[in-house]
């Protein structure tokens, strides 16, 4: 007996067609209620259909708006059925995200229902300096990359005395290929709003500010309806005033993430980071002493306060507690959010979680853009700050990204370093000239026009962009670069040197050949080159090629290939 | 205020609370260098070139923001933070895109302030500009004259039309206020230093000793001082009488004597020289002539000896009849010209390559051939013989090859090509080597080798000029006989010279530029050059009489207005220039692209030349915070962060002009139009 359907319509289920899956089955179910939920975080199934019946639930994946497909999920047949891997069931622990995709997003009281607003109900009761103490106990560490221990944070704002002191939620996730904020926030919007609730009971806090990427139009909708909901149900009535709850949108600039910058941005200022101290927690929003933590960290506060802080805290690693949100993308099998332990190690998330085969993937680029490289033969590092960042990467806010075994590593860090020099602010020389420079540099490497000494300037100025930046975009931009010359230095070596990229992906150092064994003469190559540089007798002519492998990609009998520059003539 | 203490270089300081790290130090005289600070507005810590390092964490903060707290140990001049600010000024000066100083000053070999003694003459100013140039040019009555301009070769008016007519300031200004002008000088120290050759690198050397308080006693082997001016540079280029004129100068200043008909190796005594003066400098110059190469080439008179032989005998000599001169260069010029005015009825140049190599100034090619002069290029020669009191020259034809080391295309002979040509003189003016006598240290090619910071030879010998070089200009004589009397200076204060390090940052030579690239400081119409007033030609071609006119007064000013002005209008101002100077930085270090972004001249006074500015914000916030009225901002983000107004327009005007950004602006990007 079916007792309703629940289909995901975060953005990753929307991008995958499931807003016309919602209103197929919505117009053609008559006695059935259809729901739009979260997002379950198995993004390579979307669009996702949840069938609950008495029984427990079964699930739908690659769902489509047609009556087949609607029959096959209304008869429960086993076709399209969306299985759980137990290499990721048995690793994965949704604490955080418990809720996501289960509850109908934009509903306060499937939300209470669920025990939402109980963990608020329960700090309302408490003192604000043993809510604050709770926190402390839970060892629950900023999850926005920074990892500043959240209760010792929120002890500074309680500790202030002002007549106004403002709680932002920094929810303007920057980092590409990063999305644990934005499923909270769609998914469980009430869960953040609790989390800041709480916060401000905590900390005294007279406004609340949600800053959050205008890229995030459902986030913000779902924000929207569950402040309203907030403030109808009075729940803003806290310490003896009503707060304030402000949405702002951030205009795209990534460094508006960081928080002085983000304070500067909410002022009407341009978003340019300042020198600290002081610290928001003394001075932030026009002065005003003012606290700032992340989506998944207010996120975290309601379970917290919920099971208390030391049940909390005996998970994880010594310094590194609960668990953690992991965005999980680039070259693997299952993309997607997954909630882990604290922990666990990073070979259990790329292999079985991940299901990338071993010998795959040859590093993993974790903490966005401006995290670092870590290869392979280190997968065995636990996940927990200080782990990471012994190795040169860092925490960050749970961006993982899989580098296959056919990328390289120059090209790899020089994408993402062209990232983090666009989104530079200008303000500091070593961030906006010193992340150009070493662009350059990278592109010269990759262009096959690297000097002897390259790479030890690489070194020598990414190290000092770190130590002369104001902020952690400066202060964490050369880490792609540092780490990969660090790991893969005979990649850089080869490059330079030998003017070689033995991935074959970077396009100047590579020729194209065609194995005229192979060539069944079809000519597609021919028809879709297009600067015709094959002949009618099927040879590449390197000079003319641009190397946009259109031929490789129509060639039916796999019959061209990329190899060394000048390899394809000898 | 209660008082903190803090550390900065091992230095324990004493200061209120609250102060930053930077105000602390400069409040005790520890000079930490800023670019973004600026003490009427909150901070910007954007250049970073402030920073330090606190021992303590061990992490680097720039100092104007970081408050200094009790018990901190700063370094600020450290290696590793010296090397942080190096870095932080190397990436700024690979962003910066200026011209620290006008190309004219940089191509000129003494570095003469180019442009501001044009801005002097175009104010009618010609005493000011005289005393600009003698900064640099001891001698401007004879290098307003011969000088080869290298200054204009460089002019970015060349972009447009014809360069600024810079050599001609040098002649007027001298010819106005030469004999009347005397420099300030200082008292006689006691020291003195024996100088041998009076010519331009000797004088020069003595000039600056002069300047400096040191006397100095000039020897040469001639009957009288001058070199190359006297007996090398023919009368219609250079009067003597001019020439009489500048040296008197010398003898004006006091301290300095000329001695004359006195030769090294021959009446004089290196060792005799050593023992006598606190120190020797050597300038006897280039004079031996380079042989042709070419049998029976005795035959023929040396060039330099030729003229020598002509100035002796006061510019006059018997006509030397048909003449053939062989060589492409200066001299050979003058040997023709020579010719032509003793009354030669045919006169020939043979040069190996083709008019495009030769080494000779274009003018005094274009001046040689309006004097009848007939050039045959391609043309080499093979052997000189004699026959019937006839020279009889063999020549054979050329042609041009692949290019040789100096970049000019090689001459080559052409096979049974050779021919006969008759002539009364031959004259071999291929070049000239120094003739160096014995106890001098030379280098491979015969030249004195010097050290090439102080130009000291051994022990108290300095040496300059073209004995030094090689066979050059007067200009670079000059310039190196400057750089002698300062290693001589800062030996005698036991140091050793070193001309102090200078960046220049180039928007590059005029042929990389167009028109639009210029910047226009001021109203400058499209104006041909002036025209030199020459004497009839035939006054040429028969006598020695000088062959141009100065310009007028008016003219010069007219001229003066031609002037584009390049150089920075903050280049005595930059704080960038002073900071990249103290730390080593270098401009081409780091290299990379650079944003070209339009100069504003838009506004009646200001000029907003983004090349130049270093995103400090400093303006922002002056005129946001002292003057109320943020009329300028920040636009786009990364390396493409840029000060603008707002939607571009004009700089506004509601502008005050108050200059309070222009006076903020650690560089020349907000600067006055109006240069002084």
């Amino acid at each position: 007996m079916i007792k309703r359907i629940k289909i995901g319509i975060g953005s990753c289920g929307l991008a995958a067609g499931a807003a016309e899956v919602f209103d197929f089955f919505k117009e053609n179910v008559r006695d059935i209620d259809i729901v739009g939920v979260g997002c379950i975080g198995h993004c390579y199934a979307e669009p996702i259909v949840e069938v609950e019946t008495d029984n427990g639930s079964i699930y739908y994946h690659s769902a489509k708006p047609n009556q087949a497909y609607l029959d096959k999920v209304l008869n429960m047949e086993d076709d399209f059925r969306l299985s759980f891997r137990p290499e990721r069931s048995d690793r994965e622990l949704p604490k955080v995200t418990k809720l996501a995709g289960k509850i109908d997003p934009i509903s306060i009281d499937e939300y209470i229902q669920h025990g939402g607003y109980e963990a608020f109900q329960k700090a309302l009761k408490m003192k604000p300096a043993d809510v604050v103490e709770e926190v402390k106990i839970s060892g629950l560490r900023g999850r926005g990359g920074g990892g500043f221990p959240t209760g010792l944070k929120w002890s500074y704002l309680l500790a202030q005395q002002s007549g106004e002191k403002v709680l932002i939620c920094n929810a303007d996730e920057g980092d590409p290929g990063a999305f644990m904020d934005r499923s909270l926030m769609e998914s469980v919007p009430h869960q953040v709003l609790e989390g800041m609730l709480i916060a401000v009971r905590a900390t005294g806090a007279t406004q609340i500010f949600i800053y959050c990427r205008a890229e995030y139009p459902l986030a913000i909708k779902h924000l929207k309806i569950a402040i309203n909901q907030v403030l109808d149900k009075k729940l803003n009535r806290i310490n003896g005033q009503e707060i304030d709850i402000h949405i702002k949108e951030g205009a795209g600039a990534f460094v508006c993430g960081e928080e002085t910058a983000m304070i500067h941005s909410l002022e009407g200022n341009r978003g340019t980071p300042r020198f600290r101290p002081p610290y928001p927690t003394d001075s932030g929003f026009k002065g005003y002493p003012t606290l700032i933590n992340n989506v998944e960290t207010y996120a975290n506060i309601p379970i917290i306060i919920n099971e208390g802080g030391e049940e909390f805290a005996s998970l994880g690693t010594e310094n590194s507690k609960g668990t953690k949100l992991f965005a999980l993308a680039g070259d693997l099998k299952y993309p997607g959010l997954v909630e882990v332990p604290m922990g666990i190690t990073l070979s259990e998330v790329v292999y079985e979680i991940g299901g990338a085969e071993k010998g795959s993937v040859k590093a993993v680029q974790i903490g966005g853009p401006s995290g670092g490289c870590i290869p392979a033969d280190q997968f065995d590092v636990k996940i927990d700050y200080d782990s990471l960042e012994s190795l040169g990467a860092i925490m960050g806010s749970g961006g993982l990204i899989f580098i296959g075994n056919n990328r390289c590593m120059v090209e790899t860090a020089r994408y993402f370093l062209d990232f983090t020099a666009r989104e530079s602010c200008g303000k500091c020389t070593f961030c906006r000239v010193g992340t150009k420079r070493m662009l350059e540099y990278l592109e010269n490497i990759t262009h096959g026009k690297g000097q002897p000494g390259d790479i030890d300037f690489l070194e020598d100025l990414g190290n000092k962009i770190i130590k002369g930046s104001l902020c952690g975009l400066g202060q964490t931009a050369p880490n792609p670069v540092l780490s990969t010359i660090r790991y893969y230095k005979n990649e850089y070596q080869k490059h330079v040197v030998e003017k070689q990229c033995e991935a074959r992906v970077c396009n100047a150092l590579v020729d194209l050949y065609l194995d005229q064994e192979k060539c069944i003469e079809c000519g597609l190559c021919i028809k879709n080159c297009p600067v015709n540089a094959i002949s009618d007798d099927f040879v590449i002519d390197n000079e003319i090629c641009t190397r946009c492998n259109s031929c490789i990609e129509v060639c039916p009998t796999d019959a061209i290939g990329r190899t060394a520059r000048g390899d394809a003539s000898a | 205020m209660p008082k903190i203490t803090i550390t900065i270089d091992n230095r324990k300081l004493s200061v209120e609370n609250g102060k930053t790290i930077l105000e602390a130090a400069r409040e005790n005289d520890i000079n930490i260098p800023a670019l973004c600070y600026h003490d009427k507005v909150s901070h910007n810590t954007s250049c970073f070139v402030c920073v330090v390092k606190d021992t303590k964490t061990g992490q680097f903060m720039p100092s104007c923001a970081a408050i200094a707290t009790d018990g901190m140990i700063i370094e600020s001049e450290s290696e590793e933070v010296q090397s942080m600010r190096q870095m932080a000024l190397n990436l700024l000066l690979s962003e910066h895109t200026g011209d620290c100083e006008a190309p004219c000053t940089i191509a000129c070999p003494a570095h003469a302030q180019v442009e501001e003694y044009v801005r002097a003459g175009r104010n009618k100013e010609l005493l000011k500009a005289l005393q600009i140039i003698k900064q640099r040019i001891p001698l401007p009555m004879s290098i307003g004259r011969v000088c080869p301009r290298f200054c204009e070769k460089d002019c970015r008016r060349n972009v447009k039309d014809q360069p600024v007519a810079i050599n001609d300031f040098k002649r007027l200004a001298a010819d106005m206020h030469y004999d009347t002008y005397m420099e300030d000088l200082p008292e006689l120290n006691g020291k003195k230093v024996g100088i041998v050759g009076a010519g331009p690198g000797g004088l020069a050397i003595a000039y600056y000793l002069r300047l400096n308080g040191i006397a100095s006693a000039l020897y040469d082997k001639m009957p009288q001082a001058g070199g190359m001016l006297r007996y090398g540079i023919p009368e219609y280029r250079l009067p003597k009488q001019i020439l009489d004129r500048e040296i008197a100068h010398f003898d004006k200043m006091g301290g300095i004597t000329i001695l004359c008909n006195r030769e090294l190796g021959k009446n004089l005594n290196i060792e005799e020289l050593k023992n006598k003066y606190d120190a020797v400098a050597i300038a006897i110059g280039s004079w031996k002539p380079t042989s042709m190469r070419a049998e029976g080439e005795e035959l023929a008179a040396g060039g330099i000896q030729w003229l020598e032989k002509i100035a002796l005998n006061n510019w006059s000599g018997e006509n030397p009849w048909k003449t053939i001169v062989i060589g492409g260069g200066n001299t050979a010029m003058d040997c023709v010209r020579t010719s032509v005015r003793l009354g030669s009825p045919e006169v020939y140049c043979f040069y190996r390559r083709t008019e495009e190599e030769m080494p000779a100034e274009q003018i005094e090619i274009d001046e040689a051939r309006e004097e009848g002069v007939i050039f045959e290029f391609l043309t080499a020669p093979v052997k000189l013989t004699e026959k019937n009191g006839k020279k009889i020259f063999t020549c054979i034809k050329m042609k041009l090859g692949e290019p040789d080391a100096s970049g000019r295309r090689r001459p080559l002979p052409i096979e049974g090509t050779e021919f006969d040509a008759e002539a009364d003189t031959v004259i071999a003016a291929i070049g000239q080597k120094t003739a160096a006598p014995k106890g001098l240290i030379l280098n491979r090619w015969g030249d004195i080798e010097v050290d090439s910071d102080n130009y000291q030879m051994a022990d108290n010998i300095f040496s300059a000029g073209d004995c030094v070089s090689g066979p050059a200009t007067v200009v670079e004589a000059v310039a190196g006989g400057r750089r002698a009397a300062m290693g001589i200076i800062s030996y005698f204060n036991n140091e050793k010279y070193k001309e102090s390090y200078i960046i220049n940052v180039s928007r590059g030579h005029w042929q990389s530029l167009r028109p639009d690239d210029l910047i226009y400081l001021r109203d400058i119409r499209k104006s041909d050059r002036q025209k030199m007033h020459f004497i009839p030609i035939e006054e040429r071609k028969k006598t020695f009489k000088e062959v141009t006119n100065s310009f007028t007064v008016e003219e010069i000013a007219t001229e003066g207005e031609r002037c584009y002005e390049c150089s920075c209008t903050a280049k005595n101002d930059c704080r960038l220039k002073d900071f990249a100077e103290m730390y080593n930085a270098h401009p081409e270090t780091i290299k990379g692209e650079k944003l070209r972004y339009d100069f504003d001249t838009r506004h009646p006074a200001i000029i907003l030349d983004r090349n130049k500015c270093i995103k400090c914000g400093i303006c922002v916030k002056v005129c946001k915070e002292v003057v109320n009225l943020s009329l300028i901002g920040f636009k786009d983000r990364g390396f493409g962060t840029h000060i603008d107004t707002a939607f571009g327009e004009v700089l506004p005007t509601s502008c005050k002009e108050c200059g309070e950004c222009i006076e903020a602006c650690p560089v020349g990007a907000l600067d006055w139009k109006e240069k002084s």
